[in-house]
């Protein structure tokens, strides 16, 4: 369903992405991992449209969406969650989830009164799904501000979530999590893919991304070094050295 | 009332419309020092069409709006793609020009007999509709009022609407707005044309209230003062540039206590709130806590009626 097509992103002399070429497969959990500054962010941007790139191709569901604006991509079903969580503090939860493009004609047709005080019907079935998915049901008046940071990971995914993407892109999700939370996020991850959504997570978390992917892309030096399922990646010998190191001779 | 307090209130409420006008635009996450150019642009707008033209009123103060907000989003769509220091500069710049426009402009016509108009640097005098129609300064006074109650009330409901949370989104934070699907320029140029109308209709109020503009009226300090009620008062509201505006006009230049410090007592309070409330007294907390103490206390009333022994369910 997504498709990267010897995708570019040079920043001056800097090769961030590097003639990296991947395809997502639709209803699984694609992991990208790779050492600190192998460009799995610079990636995560250039899909979202935050980034446009050098040069290459994004191909989403057959459609070249390279050269989108990043409300054009959400309105073909991308959206994502932040390294550092990126929320509207000064909002209430409620608010932090009612995406705001009414995306299709249907909900266009509805009166004028729904839909710009109280949300129509489907926008509040659905936002209701996203709140109770994130557990925060209790907190639905609560300034996001005022969340604890486990809460605030949990309400940057529902919100995600309410734009009812068919691609969602996690970046370090579990980044400051202790390992429950850490074991709750990977039932979470499942259910998303359950629900019918194509995940490509971002994770510095070993044992997570081994337990929760069904394919790895690893990057280093923003260029694709292996790709294939956690066990073939944890035995290849590319990425053990660009994890490890060469041992010495 | 007497004569003095009417004026005060009067001028509290017609500033309103500007600090209002900085306050929209400060929603959607653009810093404008411009905002007197439209203020500027409805009094003359507004007084051409009184005195010069012998229009109605009413009729004036609609072409200050349209001017005001057709001017805003002219000049929205040539630097709304700035951001930050290079939106307010270039706002700053428009103003100036218009002032210095102003300042240039010479139109006067023959009303009765004597010639009326904008004339240069010497003014727009003579804009008389309150006095040829024996409207009195509190009958005037409560115009103001009326139509600042309409659009507060406008602002406090577009607020709780999508349109308030798409423009707060934007302001918060553009990119994370994007990804919500939200297009940030669009909403921005709405926000800089309805800041613009609402200027033009302070201007409007301005011009006929004093009878009399000049360029100088109009200049950077009338800018920076709206730009600073939205900051006093509170960006969680649109209560709060009202505030900023009664703090300052009301208690800072129109009362004796501050004579002479006026501007002192000022900067110190703006430097003050920037550093202890960054968005002013009545920020989004505030209101919040605000609003969802008075829901607890109205839930709270609601069930005792409906616990009430002798009311039927």
């Amino acid at each position: 369903m997504l498709e990267l097509r010897q995708l570019c992103k040079h920043f001056g002399g800097v090769r961030a992405v590097d003639q990296v070429s991947l395809r997502v497969a639709k209803g699984e959990i694609f992991g990208l991992i790779g050492p600190n500054g192998s460009g799995k962010s610079t990636t995560v941007n250039l899909i979202a449209g935050l980034l446009l790139p050098t040069s290459g191709r994004i191909v989403l569901d057959g459609e070249d969406i390279s050269s989108l604006a990043t409300h054009q991509r959400v309105a073909r079903g991308i959206a994502r969650t932040f390294q550092n969580i990126r929320l509207f503090g000064q909002l209430t939860v409620w608010q932090n989830l009612w995406v705001a493009e009414n995306r299709d004609r249907q909900q266009r047709a509805q009166p004028v009164m729904p839909r710009w005080f109280w949300g129509c019907e489907g926008d509040r079935e659905r936002l209701g799904i996203a709140l109770e998915f994130s557990g925060l049901a209790h907190k639905r008046d609560d300034l996001a501000a005022n969340l604890s940071f486990g809460e605030q990971r949990r309400l940057e995914l529902a919100r995600a979530l309410a734009s009812q993407p068919k691609l969602l892109l996690l970046d370090e999700p579990a980044a400051g999590m202790n390992a429950q939370e850490i074991e709750e996020l990977d039932a979470r991850i499942r259910r998303i893919r359950d629900a019918g959504v194509t995940v490509l997570l971002i994770e510095h978390h070993m044992e997570l991304v081994m337990a929760v992917t069904d394919r790895i892309g690893v990057l280093n030096f923003g260029q694709k070094i292996a790709e294939g399922s956690p066990a073939m990646v944890q035995n290849d010998a590319k990425v053990r050295e660009a994890y490890l190191g060469t041992a010495a001779a | 009332m007497d004569d003095y307090l009417v004026s005060v209130l009067s001028n509290i409420g017609i500033i309103s419309f500007v600090a209002l006008s900085a306050y929209v635009l400060l929603l959607a996450g653009e810093v404008s020092f411009g905002q007197q150019a439209f203020f500027a642009l409805g009094a003359y707008a507004a007084g051409i069409a009184t005195a010069m033209l012998r229009w109605p009123l009413a009729l004036a103060l609609c072409l200050g709006v349209l001017v005001g907000a057709l001017a805003a989003a002219a000049v929205g769509r040539a630097t709304l793609r700035l951001s930050g220091l290079y939106f307010a500069m270039a706002t700053l710049a428009f103003a100036e020009m218009m002032r210095i426009g102003f300042e240039l402009f010479t139109w006067q016509v023959d009303v009765g007999g004597s010639l009326v108009g904008p004339n240069g640097p010497d003014g727009f005098g003579d804009i008389r509709y309150l006095f040829e129609n024996e409207i009195t300064p509190a009958q005037y006074m409560l115009v103001v009022y009326g139509l600042l109650a309409v659009v507060l009330a406008a602002l406090l409901v577009l607020d709780r609407s999508r349109w308030g949370r798409v423009l707060r989104q934007a302001g918060a934070d553009p990119v994370l707005a994007e990804l919500q699907g939200i297009r940030v320029v669009r909403v921005r140029l709405v926000a800089a044309a309805a800041a613009g109308a609402l200027a033009g209709l302070g201007g409007g109020l301005y011009a006929h209230l004093l009878t009399y503009v000049e360029p100088r009226n109009f200049d950077i300090m009338l800018g920076v003062h709206s730009l600073a009620y939205g900051l006093i008062g509170g960006l969680g509201t649109a209560f709060g540039p009202v505030l900023g505006v009664l703090i300052d006009i009301g208690l800072l230049e129109s009362s004796r206590l501050f004579q002479g410090y006026r501007m002192i007592a000022f900067g110190g309070l703006v430097a003050v709130l920037l550093i202890a409330r960054p968005r002013g007294l009545l920020d989004e907390r505030a209101v919040h806590w605000i609003s969802s103490r008075a829901k607890g206390l109205f839930d709270a009333l609601a069930a005792r009626r409906l616990d009430h022994p002798f009311r039927r369910r």
